[in-house]
């Protein structure tokens, strides 16, 4: 224990060095420009604002500068040291612009920028609109390349309406005004308006859907003076709209009736886990039937601020428009990371400018309702002081060092280091509760976090799925995943709500700051606190074109090997890894020349077929080479005595290596959509005990030659750190497997179809027997199957196919004995056969590609079939029925046709490359198959139509569209491990910061200063302006003060005087308990990767306490409290975490509780 | 994705049309959604509520409907002069064209316009703003603009060439609307790219048809010639040309339906979220074992639909596996005393009432034997009445402590079960009868009817019985007992909590104690350490006293094996150990 004490410091050097691997570091304040204009309807457009023009004199007022279109100079913005200290930088900005005269006199009188009407047009459009809501909009502008950020809005002057305004009634006033108002021609479009739409429809609550309100054409724009036609404008539309005989009036009532609970039901009725927060999300924002205005915040303000004299008369309206421009370096990478950065942080970017908008409406009120000149410099400085802290904030927002691995998301990414990853934790762990134990510091703290960033709560909540025998502990949430998948919803929405820990009811936004002067201090315990502050992981996946999958990743192909440390035996074991070398410029190639090509390629472009081909050619070479060296590895790795290696790990190895072999192939199965993401694959662990053996042996002897083997064919070997090459689900695995065998690229490690292939290996490696002869010719024929889809289309297609190639003709009939011996000749030697079937799919990029593997596939079956006695189907059989259970129903039913109906299989593949290539042969209803594809032209096998019956039910309503078979299908993660800044996970997790960053979720200060000055309008504005674009309840910010040893929450709820920040917290005894006995358990030398699973199970607790509490509170309204402590073991100071615990999962709770 | 991806044009003659949009039709309920999810269970009105709705939208996209809006539609009267040209993507009555997503149940389907007339007005108003009304610098390029009332639009106009237009070039836009605009706008850098691509291949077809009919009949030369006559401007206007004869493709819609769904189907799925739970409790664990065991034994059975439904009429068990099957599939309604059949009237309906029934005194005994792993033997004509027993005390051990043999003819030794019920006149060894380490609840028909005032006055069937609670050597009164009886007699007497508060409060006891049990066997089996340190880590963790230490041996038998196989194979890793020194 004592030794404890001295390990400290050496270690923190290192934590720091890791934070600085935050890629952003080069951006300026000066690279961001504010533009701002106002329109108004009778003196026409003008430029109120522009930080770029500098500013003549101070008595320039921004009334005057209104009024003129002539714009003023204003000082050079002070250039501001990114990462320096911004407190002081700021005051230094506000001194220097108000003495730009004397410092910058050589910009006086310069004038309005030149691109200033090009800006006006793009913010405001060329055509004005009726609509009265602010719009938003973003425009990248090429040269020199800039990124705009604009929102447009009314500003009234002596206004009739006060106060918060709907759009809804903001656009019903607008046309009760526009009729007194508008030149006879608009005013008939109108009045046949408003006549021909009820005013029930305007005064629906929440449905105020504008198309009575559309664009109306108020301003001849230069687009419209070219073309235009006063048929295009869009009041005609209405007509048209009504003649086309949509009944929008019946439609609209009859949709009266909101499908989803509004926002503030969902207040109260929210239903508050992380799985609900986003089907609700998908719902909310579904485009399905119709769109549904959410909430709208308020945005147009009243310029007068006098309260509304009722007189529309006078009402006069002005747009104002408000520009953010980002000067983009001249650099494509820099550009590249702040357009990444920029659209991934919209939110936190609106956030911002809304702040500003602000500013500038209170300046504009200011200058208005003064004559005083002094007043309007004021108001003028007032922006450019708004402008400097927008600009400051952005700058720390995109530069400020960020926490290099986060403790939970790191763990979670489930890498191989874990054991070290609990070590070092466990380690900071301990020395912060020697060292920040004054004031009971450290359970006030983590008290705090657990209460309010909630997201660990669901990561506790035990799931009742089968446990993954690699047992990371935790589940990855297969709920979600298939809501992701069903119903996509924006994760990374998601992912910054479980950060700011908005997952309770009512919604709380919460952020952590400590301060502290002691920099590692602060460093240690913000790296602690990220194992508690938890949320999702993004990963970026690649939906693969057809064609564009296995056709590349041959050539790609990286075979790593990597000694793996034996964790129960002391023996090294080699980990041999095939894969697309995600990393390399291969992927981005691909990514670039293929996808753009790729959508209509088939259609039309001979060209592209041969080059193929061409390509095949030496891609078979590779393939064969690939195959006859898989044939090397597992046939050593058959030499192996099984005693050397314990039971299950042979298992486990067996399960691998067949798994592996044919993980490429598996994906020929699937039609449509990516492999699901199910864990099957553990239902078959272990179920083949006779097989042990030989795979014990192939791990050892795998061991002993390593790489040499591959490296004699040619195949570029490489040697990658184990957590680069594996996908998740290996990677965790890696405790209990010795040997990996990934083969191919792994797309989906766990699917289901694994299984199945798993078991065409076990029967493989029963039966092989014979050497390999025929594989290249199957390579041909599967070219030519390639070559006429690309070259030919429709019915000639098939008959190509057909007749053209005699030669292959036979191996399409089940029933030829030909067919039998080429099947053997496959099948019998167990590696080369594994990779031929991958083999076809390589050399045929288009659509029909899956279906031709799928032919090839099936027909092997079938002769299988035939020859062993239906062996095959069995075996296939059962495989299916142990996955039943996680697979969903559909999928696998259909997988279960493709292989038990092969002839029909085979049949519908032809047709649909038929379909695939040829779109205008018109097609009947009937329709598709179990593979997804379409009628049947040539209807010889009476198999096809059982298949296709298959999904007839489903079908029936579907039958008028054409249908054309859905396109590419395969994820690939493209950056699994390598944090990304497009990645709230990363990106808001904040190191020791030079100054305070409002938007970080967590981060270290070395003094309070300026957060005293921001705390309040922050945790204000992040009410009023909500970053998840949902209504916040209430927004929290934990202070850490490792000077003072306090904790306090701040909330925009409460005002706290003297002094403080905020309350501080009550050390809740359950979390005080179960700190200490963690690392009690430590002190007691128990593995830190075991206390790591203790400390989840003592959370665990704390979600059954807080489950108990709500059961308790069930139809109460009094709290017991004493009640609670001798029954339920649950004391007053626990009782704010159980209850705001208790609101993720039952939100009545709040009601009772807060 | 939830979004509508359109293309659009700019007709000399109409302004601003669509041309062909894709939209997505997700299945009414998420597949994963109730499936043993716990959040989603809880719920599940909620998701009911919703899955109606979206079933009805889903009818009112049927094609029905869509073909006669296609059909009626306003194309063929209102767009006479272009009609076939460029005003239309899919002819008259083309029923446009579906792709199904199966794995994602996720349809994505294409036709000139929504059939949906908000959406139709929707795309319309996005058409118009992205030809008409937005700015963007050179006119071809990206733009975001969009409010809530509308929807927000990614757009990217372009020029395609055409021979035979003014300029020599027509406008088009690709547009993606959401109502999500964060998504949108995140998804921003994926889009340019994707739509860009496929601009760039529509421009490239177009290109080449272009330079053909240019070489083959010089436009710019034949207006100059022809310039400036009033019929040119007529007849350009008029000369709106379909897309597909732009690009001499046929196939055109179709490639374009396919590129769409891909790019919704791909910008859905560009970011994908892990997103953990915690892991299974040990008692989930448990029964998740039994179970498998269940089936490897009944390997027999044959077709799938077996597995779905209910297994215990189909295995051919003994009385263990029933019993085993039962406990699964009861365990779950132990707290639901409304669950119980109303014809079994002799039974226990929870621990509160067994202990109204027995006295306090009694139960204290009972339950003591019960958490320490005792043998508890009821002996009973009434069947039933054992069982309810048996289930109403065996709520107090985790699942994996428990072995029941519900009823035999003769007595079965301790270590095959925990709980035996035996018929009244089974005989009881006599080491049994005098052991400590075994209970013997003895059921009587009472002689007289008020034995046991307490509680038993609603409960009739009950009251005919005595009982009467043996053990070998009592539990003295003084003794404190383990910590977990005291809280579970404390809930038990606190009238103020409900059953199912009671049934939480159980649930946070079992879980805290088993946690401490899952240190206490990391520590001595998987560790191996000495006596003295096994009693300092007994103290930190507050179960130091005898009964508790006691209790924790017992239920460390009732640990998972998927548990301890974890333990002994992951955590006792050298790399802990060394990295320590």
């Amino acid at each position: 224990m004592s030794t404890k004490k001295v390990r400290t410091y050496p270690e923190s050097s290192v934590v720091l060095t890791r934070d600085l691997s935050w890629p952003l570091s080069e951006f300026d304040p000066s690279q961001i420009r504010l533009i701002v204009y106002q329109d108004c309807e009778r003196r026409g457009r003008n430029v109120l604002f522009d930080s770029s023009v500098k500013r003549k004199n101070e008595d320039t007022s921004v009334s005057k500068l209104c009024s003129d279109a002539q714009v003023k100079v204003f000082g050079k913005c002070c250039q501001l040291k990114p990462g320096g200290d911004s407190s002081s930088s700021l005051d230094s900005s506000i001194t220097l612009s108000s003495d730009v005269k004397d410092q910058c006199p050589k910009y006086q009188g310069s004038r309005c920028s030149s691109d200033a009407n090009m800006l006006g047009e793009m913010m405001f459009g060329s055509v004005a609109m009726s609509y009265k809501g602010s719009t938003l909009k973003i425009h990248q502008i090429r040269s020199p390349p800039q990124l705009m950020l604009s929102k447009v809005f009314t500003a009234r002057t002596g206004s009739s309406i006060c106060g918060s305004l709907n759009t809804l009634q903001d656009s019903l006033e607008f046309i009760n005004q526009d009729n007194s108002t508008l030149k006879a021609d608009n005013n008939t479009v109108i009045n046949g308006l408003l006549g021909n739409i009820g005013l029930s429809q305007f005064c629906s609550p929440r449905r105020a859907f504008s198309e009575q309100g559309p664009l109306r054409l108020i301003r001849s724009a230069s687009f419209f003076a070219v073309h235009s036609n006063p048929m295009d404008m869009p009041g005609r539309e209405l007509n048209e709209d009504r003649d086309s005989g949509i009944a929008r009036s019946a439609s609209l009532s009859s949709l009266l009736i909101t499908p989803f609970p509004s926002p503030n039901s969902s207040l109260t009725r929210s239903c508050a886990s992380s799985y609900q927060r986003r089907w609700r999300r998908s719902q909310t924002t579904s485009l399905e039937n119709g769109v549904f205005p959410r909430w709208s915040v308020e945005e147009s303000f009243n310029l007068s601020d006098e309260s509304c004299g009722p007189n529309p008369g006078i009402v006069r309206k002005k747009k104002i428009a408000i520009g953010v421009i980002f000067s983009l370096s001249k650099d494509e990478d820099e550009n590249n990371k702040f357009n990444e950065f920029f659209f991934s942080h919209f939110p936190l970017f609106e956030s911002h400018v809304n702040k500003l908008k602000s500013a500038i409406e209170q300046a504009m009120k200011m200058s208005r309702r003064s004559a005083d000149a002094s007043q309007r410099s004021l108001a003028y400085n007032r922006i450019v002081d708004a402008l400097n802290e927008f600009r400051i904030t952005i700058c720390n927002l995109y530069t400020m060092p960020r926490i290099g691995e986060p403790v939970w998301l790191t763990m979670m990414s489930g890498t191989p280091e874990k054991n070290q990853l609990c070590h070092r934790f466990m380690k900071e762990f301990t020395f912060l509760m020697e060292n920040a134990s004054k004031n009971q510091f450290l359970p006030a703290l983590i008290t705090a976090v657990l209460t309010n960033h909630l997201a660990w709560v669901p990561t506790v909540m035990p799931n009742g799925q089968p446990p993954i025998k690699i047992f990371l502990e935790k589940h990855s949430s297969q709920s979600v995943d298939m809501l992701a998948k069903t119903h996509p919803y924006n994760p990374l929405w998601a992912q910054l709500g479980d950060l700011y820990g908005a997952i309770g009811s009512p919604v709380r936004l919460a952020r952590t700051v400590v301060v502290g002067r002691r920099q590692d201090m602060v460093h240690r315990l913000l790296y602690f606190l990220t194992y508690f502050i938890r949320c999702s992981e993004l990963q970026e996946t690649h939906l693969l074109e057809n064609g564009e999958d296995e056709a590349i990743v041959m050539p790609g192909t990286v075979i790593t090997t990597t000694l793996e440390k034996g964790e129960i035996e002391e023996s090294e074991y080699v980990l041999i890894t095939m894969h697309r070398n995600k990393s390399s410029l291969l992927l981005k190639e691909s990514e670039e020349t293929k996808m753009p090509q790729c959508n209509c390629k088939y259609c039309s472009h001979p060209l592209l077929g041969q080059n193929i081909e061409n390509a095949s050619q030496q891609e078979k070479e590779d393939i064969q080479n690939n195959s006859k060296e898989l044939l090397g590895i597992s046939n050593e790795c058959r030499m192996i005595s099984p005693s050397d290696c314990q039971e299950e790990n042979a298992v486990d190895v067996k399960q691998y290596k067949l798994r592996t072999c044919l993980d490429t192939k598996l994906e020929t199965f699937v039609c449509t959509g990516s492999a699901p993401v199910d864990k099957c694959i553990l239902s078959e662990r272990g179920s083949e005990p006779t097989e042990e053996t030989w795979q014990g042996k192939e791990l050892l002897d795998s061991d002993n030659h390593p790489g040499k083997e591959i490296r004699a064919t040619g195949i570029v070997v490489e040697k990658k750190p184990p957590d680069k090459t594996m996908p998740p689900l290996l990677s965790c695995d890696v405790t209990q497997t010795k040997v990996t065998f990934l083969i191919g690229d792994s797309m989906s490690p766990d699917s289901d179809t694994e299984l199945r292939s798993q078991a065409v290996v076990d029967q493989i490696t029963r039966h092989h027997t014979k050497p390999l002869k025929e594989d290249r010719g199957t390579i041909d024929k599967h070219q030519e199957t390639k070559q006429t889809t690309e070259d030919q289309s429709g019915e000639s297609d098939i008959q190509n196919m057909v007749s053209g190639e005699p030669g292959e003709l036979p191996c399409w009939s089940h029933s030829d004995p030909e067919n039998m011996s080429l099947f053997d000749e496959y099948f019998n030697d167990d590696s080369i056969e594994t990779r031929t079937i991958d083999d076809v799919p390589v050399q045929i990029s288009t659509d029909s590609k899956e279906h031709c593997c799928m032919l090839e596939f099936s027909k092997r079956l079938c002769t299988k079939n035939n020859k062993q006695n239906n062996e095959f189907c069995k075996c296939i059989e059962t495989v299916h029925q142990d996955s039943c259970k996680t697979c969903f129903p559909q999928q696998d039913q259909r997988d279960t046709y493709s292989i038990l109906v092969p002839h029909g299989d085979k049949e519908s593949a032809e047709k649909k490359i038929a379909v695939g290539t040829e779109w205008d042969i018109p097609r009947n209803e009937s329709s598709d198959s179990a593979l997804g594809d379409s009628e049947s032209e040539d209807t010889g096998h009476d198999m096809t139509r059982q298949v296709s019956s298959y999904y007839g039910g489903e079908q029936e309503d579907w039958a008028e569209e054409d249908e054309i078979p859905f396109p590419g299908s395969k994820l690939i993660e493209v950056s699994a491990v390598q944090p990304n800044i497009a990645n709230f996970g990363r990106s808001l997790l904040g190191g020791y910061c030079s100054s305070y960053v409002p938007d970080f979720v967590l981060q270290g200060i070395g003094s309070d200063e300026r957060l005293r000055q921001c705390l309040v309008s922050d945790l204000s504005h992040a009410v009023q302006h909500p970053v998840l674009d949902e209504p916040i309840a209430e927004a929290v910010c934990i202070i850490a003060d490792m000077d003072k040893w306090t904790v306090q929450v701040a909330s925009s709820q409460r005002r706290v005087t003297d002094n403080k920040l905020g309350k501080e917290v009550l050390v809740s005894s359950l979390v005080s308990n179960l700190l200490h006995s963690t690392l009690q358990l430590y002190k007691h030398n128990l593995s830190p990767n075991f206390c790591v699973m203790h400390l989840e199970d003592r959370l665990q607790e704390l979600y059954f306490k807080s489950k108990m509490l709500s059961e308790y509170l069930r139809g109460q309204m009094r709290v017991h409290v004493k009640e609670l402590g001798v029954v339920l073991g649950i004391e007053s100071s626990d009782l704010p975490l159980l209850a705001a615990v208790a609101s993720t999962h039952s939100p009545y709770v709040a009601q009772i509780l807060l | 994705m939830n979004a509508i991806v359109a293309l659009c044009h700019f007709c000399e003659l109409h302004g601003p049309r669509t041309l062909f949009c894709t939209e997505v039709l997700h299945a009414p309920l998420p597949q994963g959604a109730g499936s043993g999810d716990s959040p989603g269970q809880g719920e599940q009105a909620e998701e009911e509520e919703g899955g109606i709705q979206m079933s009805s939208r889903v009818r009112a996209h049927s094609p029905a409907e869509g073909t006669s809006a296609e059909s009626n539609s306003p194309g063929p009267k209102k767009s006479d002069m272009c009609e076939a040209s460029g005003c239309r993507s899919l002819a008259a009555g083309h029923p446009g064209y579906i792709s199904h997503d199966k794995e994602t149940s996720i349809k994505y389907v294409s036709h000139q316009h929504p059939n949906h007339p908000q959406l139709f007005s929707i795309v319309r108003q996005a058409c118009v703003r992205s030809l008409s009304c937005e700015v963007c610098p050179g006119r071809e390029g990206p733009i975001f603009f969009g409010d809530e009332q509308h929807g927000f639009v990614f757009s990217h106009t372009f020029f395609i060439k055409d021979s035979l237009a003014r300029g020599f070039q027509r406008w088009y836009s690709i547009i993606a609307i959401m109502m999500d605009r964060i998504y949108l706008i995140n998804s921003w850098p994926f889009l340019l790219g994707k739509i860009r691509g496929i601009i760039d291949e529509l421009q490239g077809k177009a290109l080449k048809v272009f330079e053909a009919e240019q070489f083959g009949c010089p436009q710019r030369a034949q207006r100059m010639n022809t310039a400036f006559t009033p019929f040119l401007h007529q007849r350009n206007g008029n000369a709106a040309r379909s897309l597909t004869s732009l690009t001499s493709d046929d196939n055109l819609w179709a490639c374009l339906h396919t590129s769409f769904a891909w790019l919704l189907k791909a910008c859905g799925s560009r970011l994908t979220e892990k997103l953990l739970e915690g892991a299974p409790t040990e008692d989930t664990l448990v029964q998740m074992e039994k179970l498998a065991d269940l089936e490897e034994e009944s390997e027999s059975w044959d077709n799938s639909e077996a597995e779905e439904e209910d297994k215990a009429p189909v295995l051919p068990e003994g009385a263990e596996g029933r019993e085993l099957t039962k406990c699964l599939t009861d365990s779950s309604l132990l707290s639901d005393c409304g669950s119980w059949q109303p014809r079994k009237l002799s039974v226990f309906k929870s621990l509160r009432h067994m202990r109204q029934v027995l006295g306090a005194p009694s139960f204290r005994m009972l339950a003591w034997h019960v958490l320490m792993g005792n043998q508890v033997i009821w002996k009973s004509r009434d069947v039933d009445l054992v069982q309810s027993a048996f289930e109403v005390l065996r709520t107090m051990l985790p699942v994996g402590c428990v072995r029941i043999i519900p009823y035999s003819s003769q007595y079965e030794e301790a270590y095959r079960c925990n709980f035996l019920g035996l018929g009244p006149h089974v005989q009881i060894p006599a080491h049994v009868l005098s052991s400590e380490f075994a209970v013997i609840v003895e059921v009587h028909t009472a002689t007289r009817s008020a034995l046991h005032p307490v509680g038993c006055e609603d409960d009739q069937s009950l009251s005919k019985y005595d009982f009467v609670v043996t053990s070998g050597s009592p539990v003295s009164a003084d003794r404190v007992g383990p910590t977990i009886l005291n809280k579970i007699e404390a809930a038990l007497t606190n009238q103020n909590l409900s059953v199912d508060v009671v049934d939480q409060c159980l649930v946070c006891l079992k879980e805290e104690w088993m946690n401490k049990v899952k240190v206490l066997f990391k520590f001595t089996k998987v560790d191996s350490r000495p006596k003295e340190d096994t009693q300092k880590l007994l103290s930190v963790l507050g179960a130091s006293e005898e009964d508790n230490v006691k209790l924790l041996k017992f239920w460390m038998t009732g640990l998972s094996k998927t548990y301890k196989s974890h333990l002994m194979s992951t955590v006792r890793s050298p790399t802990a150990s060394e990295s320590r020194n």
